[in-house]
C-alpha cells in the first residue's frame, strides 16, 4: 500500500471516528495528512514506513498545534518537536493526528479535558480511562496501530486496560522527555499504546535511546524490537498479594487466573510476593506529582503563554491570577493548589518530605522483591473495568483510587505494561506486567509470548 | 489538618490562581477531603534515614558551557500574548502589597 493510500485511508477512519462523537482527536486534516504522505514519499521507507501514528496532545509537534487539552493553551503552536516525534518522522511514521487528554495529562478517564470528555470505544456510556483516554481510545477503536501517550501515574497502562489494547510505561530516562509538556518532572514518560505488542516494541524501538537534550536520559542504546519467547520455562514470576485485594472485581479477578493458568502451562514458575507499602502509593504520588505540577506550571502566567488578555488589568499580579483562574479547568486547580499546599512554610515536612521517604519505601519494596529472585511482576491493571462516565468527577479522590495499581510503578521508576487478557461483561480487563529497571525488553518478550496465547476478546467469567 | 476557606485563599494567592467566589465552598470540601486522604502517611512509623530516591540515571552527565543557537521554528513573540522590541510585554506592576 503506498502511503498515499494509506494517509487516505487513515483520513476516512479518523472521519469515521469524529462522526461518531469519540473526541477522541483534538487536531487532524485532509491537507496535514497529505503533508505527511508527502514528506514520506520524498523520505524514503525506514524502519516504520508508512505506519500512522497518533500523538497525545501533550507532545510538542511543529505542523500541528499543542494544547494539552487546555485552554491556556488553545491555539498554542509549540517553536519545536519533541525527540520522540522526530524519531518517529525519520524512521518513516505517518503522524496521522493529535489526540485529546484529561487537562495538562491531570485525570483518569479523559473527563477533565477543555475540549469535551472522550467516549469509551465500546461503550459511549463509559470512559476511555486518562490521562491519555484519546490516544487509547483511538488505537481501541482500531484508527490508527499505534500512539504516543504519556504517563505520570498509569496514564497509559490505566487507559490501555480500559481500552482493550496494550499499553507500554518505558523505565524512566529510556525515552527522551525532550518536547513533553512538564507535568511531574521525575515522573513524567512519554509511552506507547500499540493495537499489539508488536506495534508497541517496533514504536519503543524507534524512540528509545539517548538524548543530549534530556539530562534525565538514560546513555544506553535504543531498545531492540522484542521477539515473544517460545516459552516461559525458566522464569519465575511474582503476584503481589496486595494487588489482589477481596473486593477486587469478580471479572476483573478472574481475568488474572486465566492468565496466571497460561503463564503456568507456558511453564513460568509462580510466586508470591509482597510489596508491603503498596497501601502508600496512591497518598504519596497525590502529594509529589501535584507539588512538581504547581511548580512546572507556575509558566502559564499570560505573559509567556496564554491567550488574549482581557483588558483593564490593573497590574502584572492581576494578570497572573485573571489568566491561570480562567486558563486552568478545576482539576489543573485542585492539583496547583494541593502542590503549593503541600510546599509551604510549615507544611513542607508533614507531606513532601514523608512522601518522599514513603516513595523510596515503595521502590524499595520492588528492588527487594527482584533481588530475590523474582524476573517479572504480574497483575491486574486496575481494579475494575471502565467505569461509568460521570461516576467519579464529583469525588477526586475516588478518581484517584482508579490509579492504585499503576501509580506505585511510576513512583519507582520501573517499566510497567497492560495487556488485554479478556473481557468481562464485554468490557475489555487488563493485566500488568513489571519489570525491573532497565529490563524493559523482557517484559515485551513476555507479553508477546503471552498474547499469542491468550484470547484477549473471550469472556473471562 | 483540616483545609478551611482562609486557607484556600491564602493557598490560591501564593499560586496566583483567581478563585470564583461561588467555586469556593465546593472546592474547600474537595482540597479538605484530598488533604484528610494523603495524610494517612502520618499513620506510617518513621523507621530511620531512608535516602532519597531519583528515577534515572545515577549521575547526570556534564556537557559542555556553550552557547549553542536555537532551532527554533518560530520566534519566542509567537506564542506569547504581547511582545515588542524583543521583550514580553506585561501591564506595569503597580500596588505590589496587593500581589
Amino acid at each position: 500500500m503506498s502511503v498515499r493510500a494509506i494517509a487516505a485511508r487513515t483520513g476516512e477512519l479518523l472521519r469515521a471516528a469524529d462522526a461518531r462523537g469519540l473526541n477522541a482527536v483534538l487536531h487532524w486534516s485532509e491537507a496535514h495528512l497529505e503533508f505527511e504522505a508527502a514528506r514520506l514519499e520524498g523520505q524514503g521507507p525506514g524502519p516504520l514506513a508508512g505506519m500512522p501514528i497518533a500523538i497525545k496532545d501533550n507532545i510538542a509537534t511543529l505542523d500541528l498545534p499543542t494544547t494539552c487539552g487546555s485552554r491556556i493553551l488553545e491555539g498554542y503552536v509549540s517553536p519545536f518537536e519533541a525527540t520522540a516525534v522526530r524519531r518517529l518522522r525519520e524512521a518513516g511514521a505517518l503522524i496521522a493526528a493529535k489526540t485529546n487528554l484529561d487537562e495538562f495529562a491531570m485525570g483518569s478517564s479523559t473527563e477533565h479535558s477543555a475540549f469535551g470528555r472522550v467516549l469509551h470505544p465500546m461503550d459511549p456510556t463509559r470512559v476511555p480511562g486518562g490521562s491519555s483516554g484519546g490516544s487509547g481510545a483511538l488505537v481501541g477503536a482500531g484508527v490508527v496501530p499505534a500512539a504516543l501517550g504519556s504517563e505520570t501515574g498509569g496514564s497509559v497502562r490505566q487507559p490501555a486496560s480500559f481500552c482493550g489494547v496494550v499499553g507500554v510505561k518505558p523505565s524512566y530516562g529510556r525515552v527522551s522527555r525532550y518536547g513533553l509538556v512538564a507535568f511531574g518532572s521525575s515522573l513524567d514518560c512519554i509511552s506507547v499504546f500499540g493495537q499489539t505488542v508488536q506495534d508497541a516494541s517496533r514504536v519503543l524501538a524507534t524512540i528509545s535511546g539517548h538524548d543530549p537534550l534530556d539530562a534525565t536520559s538514560l546513555a544506553r542504546p535504543p531498545m531492540a524490537v522484542a521477539a515473544p519467547r517460545a516459552d516461559l520455562r525458566g522464569l519465575r514470576i511474582g503476584l503481589p498479594r496486595e494487588y489482589f485485594p477481596a473486593d477486587l472485581d469478580a471479572g476483573v479477578r478472574a481475568g488474572m487466573e486465566r492468565t496466571i493458568a497460561v503463564m503456568r502451562d507456558l511453564g513460568a514458575t509462580i510466586v508470591d510476593v509482597s510489596l508491603p507499602h503498596t497501601q502508600y502509593a496512591v497518598p504519596t504520588y497525590y502529594i509529589i506529582a501535584p507539588a512538581e505540577a504547581s511548580a512546572n506550571l507556575a509558566r502559564y502566567d499570560g505573559v509567556r503563554f496564554g491567550p488574549t488578555r482581557p483588558e483593564g488589568l490593573p497590574d502584572v499580579g492581576a494578570l497572573y491570577r485573571t489568566t491561570r483562574g480562567r486558563g486552568f479547568g478545576p482539576e489543573v486547580r485542585r492539583r496547583i493548589l494541593i502542590g503549593t499546599y503541600v510546599l509551604s512554610a510549615g507544611y513542607y515536612e508533614a507531606y513532601y518530605g514523608k512522601a518522599q521517604r514513603m516513595r523510596a519505601r515503595i521502590a524499595d519494596d520492588f528492588r527487594q522483591a527482584f533481588a530475590a529472585g523474582v524476573d517479572l511482576l504480574f497483575t491486574p491493571t486496575t481494579p475494575t473495568t471502565a467505569f461509568k462516565a460521570g461516576e467519579k468527577t464529583e469525588d477526586p479522590v475516588q478518581m484517584y483510587l482508579a490509579d492504585i495499581f499503576v501509580c506505585s510503578v511510576s513512583l519507582a521508576g520501573l517499566p510497567g505494561l497492560s495487556i488485554p487478557v479478556g473481557r468481562s461483561e464485554g468490557l475489555p480487563v487488563g493485566g500488568q506486567l513489571i519489570a525491573p529497571y532497565g529490563e524493559d525488553e523482557r517484559m515485551l518478550e513476555v507479553a508477546g509470548t503471552l498474547e499469542g496465547r491468550l484470547d484477549a476478546t473471550a469472556e473471562v467469567r | 489538618m483540616r483545609i478551611g476557606r482562609d486557607d484556600v485563599l491564602k493557598i490560591a494567592r501564593l499560586a496566583e490562581l483567581a478563585v470564583d467566589e461561588a467555586d469556593l465552598p465546593k472546592l474547600v470540601e474537595q482540597l479538605d477531603g484530598i488533604v484528610a486522604y494523603v495524610a494517612q502517611l502520618d499513620a506510617v512509623p518513621a523507621e530511620g534515614d531512608i535516602a532519597p530516591f531519583v528515577p534515572g540515571p545515577e549521575s547526570v552527565a556534564w556537557r559542555a558551557d556553550e552557547v549553542r543557537p536555537q532551532s527554533l521554528a518560530l520566534p519566542p513573540g509567537a506564542m506569547a500574548p504581547a511582545f515588542r522590541n524583543g521583550f514580553f510585554v506585561v501591564p506595569r506592576r503597580t500596588g505590589m502589597d496587593e500581589a
